[in-house]
C-alpha cells in the first residue's frame, strides 16, 4: 500500500460527491435531459403477446399519420439484427417469431410524442399466436415449445452441476433435515430514470450518441454488430444515470435509436420509455425456485447440502447464464459443509425478461439457503446465530461450492457484532413489548458476495489523469456512474495521491472517443478495478510532478525531498514552493498525461467443471461479508409486517469514504426490504398485472426504517487500495433477515415471497390451511 | 394555442403554448428546465414535483393553462442563482443524493415543509416526503438532511 | 389539443358547459388526467374547477359542517374544524395518497370517481353526509349513499356537478376509528377499509355505532347486523367477534392483484377486532 495514502488521511473519511451539487441544483444532465432544435421522437411498438408467429406488420396506417416520418420494421435492418452480451438471441426488432410481450415489432419515428403516440396505436399486428411456457418446469418438459429452435440446449440456457463429497446421498445420515421450496418473485429495477437515449447522425457520418447506460464501450460494439456497422463511426456517452441496478447492463434503446438516426440524418432522435413501456420491456430480477435440503448432526454440524436454483430467465440471454453461474457460486452460502450437490439452472420461458440487478443471482441463493438455515435451527432448537456462527467456513476451508473464501474471518466479526448488539441481545424485552394485536420477533442473515468478472473475462481498467495546463487535474472516468458515486472516488483517490483539494479536478463522464473501454459499472467490481487504476496513473503523475518541480528548484534537489500541498510542490527543508501551474507549463503534454491499466486478481482454484461455467464467471477471487438483522412486527389483524429496526454489519475491506458506503448499504437494503415485503412484478401467463409504479410497488419514505450500518474493515492483500466490493452485498440480506423473523413471528416459514399480508395471514393460520 | 403568463422562478414569463400541454413538458422541454424529472407520468413518483404558490405539486398532472397567474418555483429557482438552498446544502452535505433523479422533487417537498414547519420530526419529515420515490438512498440520509437543513435555518437570524 | 377552460365562479362555469356541453370536468386532475394518459382523448375539451370560488367552501352550518367539493384533502386536513370534529375523516384523509395527491386532488373529485377504494367514502358513510348536487337550475341534496350507484357510477347527471358535502356534526366523545389496509404505508390504493363512528353512552355502553367498509364490494360497504350486535353492549372481545362474523357474511369483495376475495373478507372482520384495542 503507498504510504502517502494512509499517511496524514484519516481512512473513511467523508470526502464530497463531486456530482451532489450539480445534481442537487437540478443543473446536472442526464441523458434524458437532451432535446434539441429539430428534434424527431422515436418509439417502438411493442407485441403484446408472449408467444407467437408474426407474419406481417401493418404498418400504412401508422405511415399516414400527420406527423409520423417513418415506421421500420425487421427488414429494415441493415446487419444481422441481433443483440445480446453472451449468446446474441435478441433481435432488435421481431423478424418473424415474438417471444414475450414487451417485443418490439417496429420503429416509428414522429415530429412529435403525440404524432408518435398515435403512429404507434395505428400499427397492428398479423399473428398467429403459439403456445406458450411460462413456468421453468413446463419449459423443461419434453415436448415443451422451445423459445429457440437453434439453441442447443433447447430452453435450457445454461446449467451449472457441482459435486463435493458423497453429494446428496449425505442427507440419508442426517439426523436433521431441513427442507423447503422457496418462491422468489421477479423484481424490477424501477430506477426512477427509465431508458433513454437521444441520437444524431453528423454529416461526417459519426453517430453521436447519449445513453442511459452502465456500458457504453460495449454497447457501441453491440449496436455496431446489430446493425453492421463500423463501432468507429459510433460516439457514444454515458451521463450520470438516473438508476441503473443493473437494468442499464445492457442495450435498450440503443441499436433502436441508432437506426432511427440513420433514418434522418442530422436530426437529433430522442427516445424515452414510458413507465409502462419500461416495466414491459424492461429487464428484471430473475423469479427463482429454489429446492434446499440441508443436514446436520445432532451438534448442529452442517454435513449436507442439496438445492436445486431455477432461474426464469425469460425469452432473452440478457447475461442469464451468469446469474445462474452467481448463483450457484452463493448457493451453499459461506459455511463448511462436506456434502454438497447443487444444481443451478436458467430457463428460458415467455415471461419478461430476467437480467441483471444488484446481486446477479445472488440475493436468491444466499436467501435459499439463510432461510433454510433457519428452519434447520428450528428443527435443532438450536439458536440461529450460533448455528451460523458454528458452521462458518474457515480461512482453510473451501466454500460449499469449493472456492477459498479469502477474508472469510471478516464475517465471524461480523456474526459477533450482531452477537452482542442490543437488538439482539435484548430481544426477548423487546419482543415482549408488543402491543395488543402484535408480535414481534427479529432474523438475521449471514452474506457473503463474490466481486468482478470471473476467472476468464478481464476484469480490467484503462485510468487515464491529465494534468491541465494550469496545474489542476481531469480525471476521466472510465466506468459509469450510476448513481453509486464511484466517479467522486476516483477524483478522491487521485486527489489523496496529488495531495489537492476536490476543487482542483475536473471530472469526465465515460465518452467511447475519450477513454478506452474499462468494462461495466457492475458486479460491485467499479471501484475496486478503476479505482485501483487511477491509483497507479496517480502515483505516475505524481512521479513525474516531483521530479519536474526538483529540476525547476535546482541540481541538488531530489524529488524525493519534496512533497504535494495544495497548488504546489513544496521542499520543507529549503522552505521553496514551486506552483503546480509553473511545473504543467515545463511538462510536455503526454508527460501530463498518465495511463495506467490495472488488470483485478483471478482465481482458477477451483477448475470450473466445465469451461462454460468458467466463461459465465465461476469462480472468483475477492469477497465481501455481512451480517444482518431485521426487527419486524406482524400485525395479527391484518398480517401487515413492519420492520422497526434494522442492523447490517459488513466487512467490504477497508472503508475509502464512509458517506458513499452508508449510501450503497442503505440503498441496498431498502431495495431488499422492497423484495421481501412488496416487490413482485408478477406476470401470469406472460402478461404483466402489475404495469404502472402504481401496481408495482417499491418502498416509501415512510416504509423505510432507520437503518443502523456498521463497518468492519478487514485488510485485504489483494488490492493496493485495501477496500472490496460493495455495492450489491446490501441486497442479499433483507429477505432472508425479514424471511426468518416473520417465520419466529408466524411459528411457520411462508415459503413464497413478497410476504404480502395475504401471505402473513396465511401463515398465522387465518386462511385455510398454512402453507 | 393560449397565451399565458405567470411568475417562473420569480421572473414574469409570458408565452404561447397549447392549453392542454401538461405542465412538465411545458417546463422541460419547451423552457429548458430540465431540472424537473419525469419518472412515471401519473402521479405515483414525484420526481416531477414543483411549487405552484409554494405548493408543493406533479406537473405530469397539471395543464399548462393552470399555470396562468400562478408562482412556479422549479428546482432551478429554488435558491438564487449560484446559491443553494439550505436544503440542497444539506442534501450535499449529507449523502442524500446518489443518482439524483428525486433530488429536485424532493429538494422541493422539503423546502416546502420547512417553510410550513420549522422543526419537522422525523416522522414528520418522511410523512412530508411520501409521494416522492426515491431509489437508490433508502431514505435515511434525506430525512437526515432536512432536519439538518430545519437546524441551519432556525440557527439564521 | 384541447381547449382547457378556468371559470372562476359558478357563472362562468354554467357558462363553459352550455358552450362545450362534451367537455369533461375536472378539479386535481389526480384520477381524470391519470385516465387520459391511457386512453388519450386529445380533442375533447377540459373545464378546470381549481378556482371556481363556490366550491371551495368549508364551514360550520348550524348542526352540520359544510365541505366544498372543491377543497383540496390538503386543505380539509389542514382545518381545525374537520380535524377536532371529524377526525374519521381526517384519519382517512391523512393515508389518502401522498401529499403531493392531497394538494392537488379534491373531495368532489374522490365522490364523483365513485371508486370502491376511494378513501373518504368510508368516513362519510359512517358520518351520514349528504352530496350537494347542482345544476344552473337547481341544487339539491341526496344522501352519499343514493349518489354512489357503482364503481365508478353516481347519481350525476349530464349538466350537474358536485357543489359540496353536508355532514351532520358526531356527538362530542364518539370514538372516530378509520383504517386502511393497503400494499405499504403511503400511496397505497386500499386493500380493505374500516370507517366506525362509535357513540357511547356514559356507562361505556355502545348507543349508536356506524360502521362502512371501503374495497370490499361495488360500493361502500355497511352492515346493519353488526352496528346492532355491538350496541347495547361494551366494545369487548365477544361483542366485536359476534360483529365480525356478520361482517364477513354481509361483504362481497372482488379477488385483484392486490389481494385475494378470501383475505379481504377475513380482514373486514378482522378490523372491528382493533375497537378493543385502547383508542
Ligand atoms: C398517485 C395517486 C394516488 C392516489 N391515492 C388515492 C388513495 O389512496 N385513496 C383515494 O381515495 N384516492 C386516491 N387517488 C385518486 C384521487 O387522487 C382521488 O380520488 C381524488 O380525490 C380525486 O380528486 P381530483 O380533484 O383530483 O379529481 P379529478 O381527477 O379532477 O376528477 C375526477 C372525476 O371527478 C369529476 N369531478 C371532480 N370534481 C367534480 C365536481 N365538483 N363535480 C362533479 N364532478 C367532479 C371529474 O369530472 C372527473 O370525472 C390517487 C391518485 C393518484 C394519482
Ligand atoms: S412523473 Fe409526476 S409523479 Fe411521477
Ligand atoms: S437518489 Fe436516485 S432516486 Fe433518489
Amino acid at each position: 500500500m503507498s504510504d502517502h495514502i494512509s499517511a496524514g488521511h484519516a481512512p473513511g473519511r467523508t470526502f464530497p460527491r463531486q456530482d451532489a451539487p450539480s445534481k442537487a441544483l437540478g443543473a446536472e444532465k442526464y441523458a434524458v435531459d437532451h432535446y434539441g432544435e429539430g428534434l424527431l421522437w422515436a418509439g417502438v411498438k411493442r407485441a403484446g403477446v408472449p408467444h407467437a408467429k408474426l407474419r406481417s406488420v401493418r404498418v400504412e396506417a401508422a405511415r399516414r399519420e400527420p406527423g409520423v416520418l417513418a415506421v421500420l420494421t425487421a427488414g429494415d435492418v441493415p446487419g444481422p439484427n441481433r443483440q445480446g452480451v453472451v449468446r446474441d438471441d435478441q433481435p432488435v426488432l421481431v423478424e418473424d417469431k415474438i417471444r414475450h410481450c414487451g417485443d418490439g415489432v417496429a420503429l416509428v419515428v414522429a415530429e412529435s410524442r403525440e404524432a408518435l403516440a398515435r403512429g404507434l396505436a395505428a400499427i397492428s399486428l398479423d399473428i398467429t399466436e403459439l403456445p406458450g411456457v411460462f413456468d421453468p418446469e413446463e419449459a423443461l418438459a419434453p415436448g415443451a415449445p422451445l423459445l429457440h429452435e437453434d439453441h442447443p440446449g433447447g430452453n435450457l440456457l445454461l446449467e451449472g452441476r457441482l459435486q463435493k463429497g458423497r453429494g446428496a446421498a449425505a442427507l440419508a445420515d442426517c439426523p436433521f433435515v431441513a427442507e423447503a421450496v422457496w418462491e422468489l418473485p421477479r423484481q424490477e429495477h424501477a430506477y426512477l430514470e427509465t431508458e433513454n437515449g437521444w441520437a444524431r447522425l453528423d454529416e461526417s457520418g459519426a453517430i453521436q450518441v447519449i445513453v442511459s447506460t452502465q456500458t457504453p464501450h460495449r454497447d457501441r460494439l453491440e449496436v455496431a454488430r446489430a446493425l453492421a456497422l463500423d463501432p468507429a463511426r459510433i460516439h457514444l456517452r454515458a451521463p450520470y444515470c438516473g438508476g441503473a441496478f443493473g437494468g442499464k447492463d445492457g442495450v435498450t434503446v440503443q441499436s433502436l435509436l441508432v437506426l432511427a438516426a440513420m433514418a434522418f440524418p442530422g436530426r437529433p432522435i430522442k427516445m424515452w420509455w414510458s413507465r409502462e413501456e419500461s416495466m414491459i420491456a424492461g429487464a428484471k430480477r430473475h423469479p427463482a425456485r429454489l429446492h434446499y435440503r440441508l443436514g446436520a448432526d445432532r451438534e448442529g454440524r452442517l454435513k449436507a447440502l442439496a438445492a436445486r436454483l431455477v432461474y426464469d430467465t425469460g425469452p432473452y440471454d440478457h447475461l442469464g447464464g451468469v446469474v445462474a453461474a452467481l448463483g450457484l457460486e452463493h448457493a451453499g452460502g459461506p459455511y463448511r459443509i462436506p456434502h454438497v450437490e447443487l444444481l443451478s439452472q436458467a430457463v428460458y420461458t415467455n415471461n419478461p425478461i430476467g437480467g441483471p440487478f444488484r446481486g446477479f443471482g445472488v440475493p436468491q441463493a444466499l436467501a435459499g439457503m439463510e432461510l433454510t438455515m433457519d428452519l434447520l435451527a428450528g428443527k435443532l432448537g438450536m439458536d440461529p446465530l450460533e448455528l451460523r456462527q458454528r458452521n462458518l467456513a474457515g480461512p482453510a476451508d473451501a466454500s460449499p461450492a469449493g472456492v477459498k473464501l479469502a477474508g472469510v474471518e471478516g464475517l465471524r466479526g461480523c456474526l459477533d457484532a450482531l452477537a452482542g448488539h442490543d437488538l439482539w441481545r435484548k430481544r426477548a424485552a423487546w419482543q415482549s413489548q408488543a402491543g395488543p394485536h402484535k408480535r414481534r420477533a427479529v432474523g438475521l442473515s449471514a452474506l457473503l458476495h463474490a466481486m468482478g468478472y470471473g476467472p476468464v473475462i478481464p476484469d480490467e481498467a484503462r485510468a487515464r489523469l491529465v494534468m491541465l495546463a494550469d496545474g489542476r487535474f481531469r480525471v476521466y472516468s472510465g466506468v459509469v456512474d450510476m448513481g453509486q458515486g464511484n466517479a467522486s472516488t476516483f477524483v478522491q483517490i487521485a486527489a489523496e495521491v496529488l495531495e489537492q483539494p476536490a476543487h482542483c479536478f475536473e471530472l469526465r463522464q465515460p465518452d467511447t472517443d475519450e477513454v478506452m473501454s474499462s468494462g461495466s459499472s457492475s458486479a460491485s467490481r467499479t471501484t475496486y478495478t478503476y479505482g485501483n487504476a487511477i491509483l497507479a496513473a496517480a502515483q505516475i503523475l505524481r512521479a513525474r510532478i516531483l521530479r519536474e518541480a526538483a529540476a525547476i528548484l535546482g541540481p541538488r534537489v531530489k524529488p524525493g525531498d519534496l512533497r504535494l500541498a495544495p497548488g504546489e510542490a513544496v521542499h520543507p527543508g529549503l522552505d521553496a514552493k514551486v506552483p503546480l501551474r509553473q511545473v504543467a507549463e515545463r511538462l510536455s503534454v503526454e508527460r501530463r498525461e498518465a495511463e495506467y491499466h490495472y488488470v483485478a486478481p483471478t482465481t482458477q482454484e477451483p477448475k470450473a467443471p466445465d469451461q462454460t461455467l468458467a466463461l459465465h464467471g465461476f469462480p472468483h477471487a475477492v469477497y465481501s461479508y455481512a451480517a444482518h438483522l431485521a426487527a419486524v412486527e406482524v400485525d395479527e389483524l391484518t398480517g401487515k409486517v413492519e420492520v422497526l429496526g434494522y442492523v447490517a454489519v459488513s466487512d467490504c475491506g477497508r472503508v475509502l469514504n464512509a458517506q458513499l458506503l452508508e449510501q450503497q448499504m442503505q440503498g441496498a437494503i431498502i431495495q431488499g426490504l422492497g423484495y421481501a415485503l412488496f416487490e413482485d412484478f408478477a406476470a401470469p401467463r406472460g402478461r404483466s398485472l402489475t404495469p404502472d409504479l402504481a401496481t408495482y410497488i417499491i418502498p416509501s419514505s415512510l416504509d423505510a426504517p432507520a437503518m443502523e450500518n456498521i463497518f468492519l474493515q478487514s485488510k485485504d492483500a489483494s488490492s493496493p487500495l485495501g477496500m472490496r466490493g460493495a455495492g450489491e452485498i446490501g441486497i442479499n440480506g433483507p429477505l432472508p433477515a425479514i424471511g426468518n423473523a416473520v417465520a419466529r413471528a408466524c411459528g411457520i416459514a411462508p415459503r413464497r415471497f413478497p410476504l404480502t399480508p395475504e401471505r402473513v395471514l396465511t401463515a398465522l393460520g387465518q386462511l385455510g390451511d398454512r402453507p | 394555442m393560449i397565451r399565458l403568463t405567470f411568475s417562473l422562478n420569480g421572473r414574469p414569463v409570458r408565452l404561447r403554448t397549447a392549453a392542454d400541454k401538461r405542465l412538465v413538458d411545458l417546463l422541460r422541454q419547451d423552457l429548458g428546465l430540465t431540472g424537473t424529472k419525469e419518472a412515471c407520468g401519473a402521479g405515483e413518483c414525484g420526481a416531477c414535483t414543483v411549487l405552484m404558490d409554494g405548493e408543493p405539486r406533479l406537473s405530469c398532472l397539471t395543464l399548462a393553462a393552470q399555470a396562468e397567474g400562478r408562482e412556479l418555483t422549479t428546482i432551478e429557482g429554488l435558491a438564487p442563482a449560484g446559491e443553494l438552498h439550505p436544503v440542497q446544502r444539506a442534501f450535499v452535505e449529507r449523502g442524500a443524493v446518489q443518482c439524483g433523479f428525486c433530488t429536485p422533487g424532493m429538494a422541493l417537498s422539503a423546502a416546502a415543509l420547512l417553510a410550513r414547519n420549522p422543526s419537522p420530526s422525523a416522522q414528520e419529515t418522511r410523512q412530508a416526503l411520501a409521494g416522492n420515490l426515491c431509489r437508490c438512498t433508502g431514505y435515511q440520509k434525506i430525512v437526515e438532511a432536512i432536519q439538518a437543513a430545519a437546524a441551519a435555518l432556525e440557527a439564521e437570524p | 389539443m384541447s381547449r382547457v377552460a378556468l371559470p372562476r365562479d359558478l357563472g362562468e362555469l354554467w357558462q363553459e358547459m352550455d358552450r362545450a356541453p362534451q367537455a369533461m370536468l375536472y378539479a386535481g386532475g389526480t384520477d381524470l388526467l391519470v385516465r387520459r394518459r391511457s386512453r388519450p382523448q386529445p380533442e375533447s375539451p377540459l373545464i378546470c374547477l381549481e378556482r371556481v370560488e363556490e366550491l371551495k367552501r368549508l364551514e360550520l352550518r348550524g348542526d352540520q359542517i359544510y365541505l366544498g367539493a372543491g377543497c383540496t384533502h390538503s386543505r380539509l386536513l389542514a382545518s381545525d374544524l374537520v380535524r377536532q370534529r371529524l377526525p374519521i375523516l381526517a384519519r382517512a384523509l391523512a393515508v389518502l395518497g401522498s401529499p403531493l395527491v392531497r394538494n392537488m386532488g379534491t373531495l368532489g373529485g374522490n365522490l364523483a370517481t365513485a371508486s370502491p377504494a376511494g378513501d373518504t367514502l368510508p368516513p362519510l358513510y359512517a358520518l351520514g353526509a349528504w352530496v350537494e348536487l347542482a345544476s344552473p337550475c337547481r341544487v339539491k341534496r341526496l344522501p352519499l349513499c343514493d349518489f354512489i350507484l357503482g364503481p365508478g357510477r353516481t347519481a350525476l347527471r349530464p349538466g350537474e356537478i358536485i357543489l359540496g358535502v353536508a355532514v351532520p356534526v358526531p356527538l362530542q366523545g364518539a370514538r372516530h376509528h378509520f383504517e386502511k389496509v393497503g400494499q405499504r404505508a403511503a400511496l397505497a390504493i386500499s386493500i380493505a377499509s374500516l370507517a366506525a363512528l362509535i357513540e357511547t353512552e356514559a356507562s361505556g355502553l355502545v348507543r349508536r355505532a356506524h360502521l362502512a367498509w371501503g374495497s370490499l364490494g361495488p360500493r361502500v360497504v355497511t352492515c346493519p347486523a353488526a352496528e346492532q350486535a355491538l350496541e347495547g353492549g361494551g366494545l369487548n372481545r365477544e361483542s366485536l367477534s359476534r360483529a365480525a362474523r356478520l361482517a364477513r357474511e354481509a361483504v362481497s369483495p372482488i379477488d385483484d392483484q392486490r389481494a385475494s376475495a378470501a383475505y379481504r373478507r377475513r380482514v373486514a372482520g378482522n378490523l372491528l377486532l382493533r375497537l378493543a384495542d385502547p383508542a
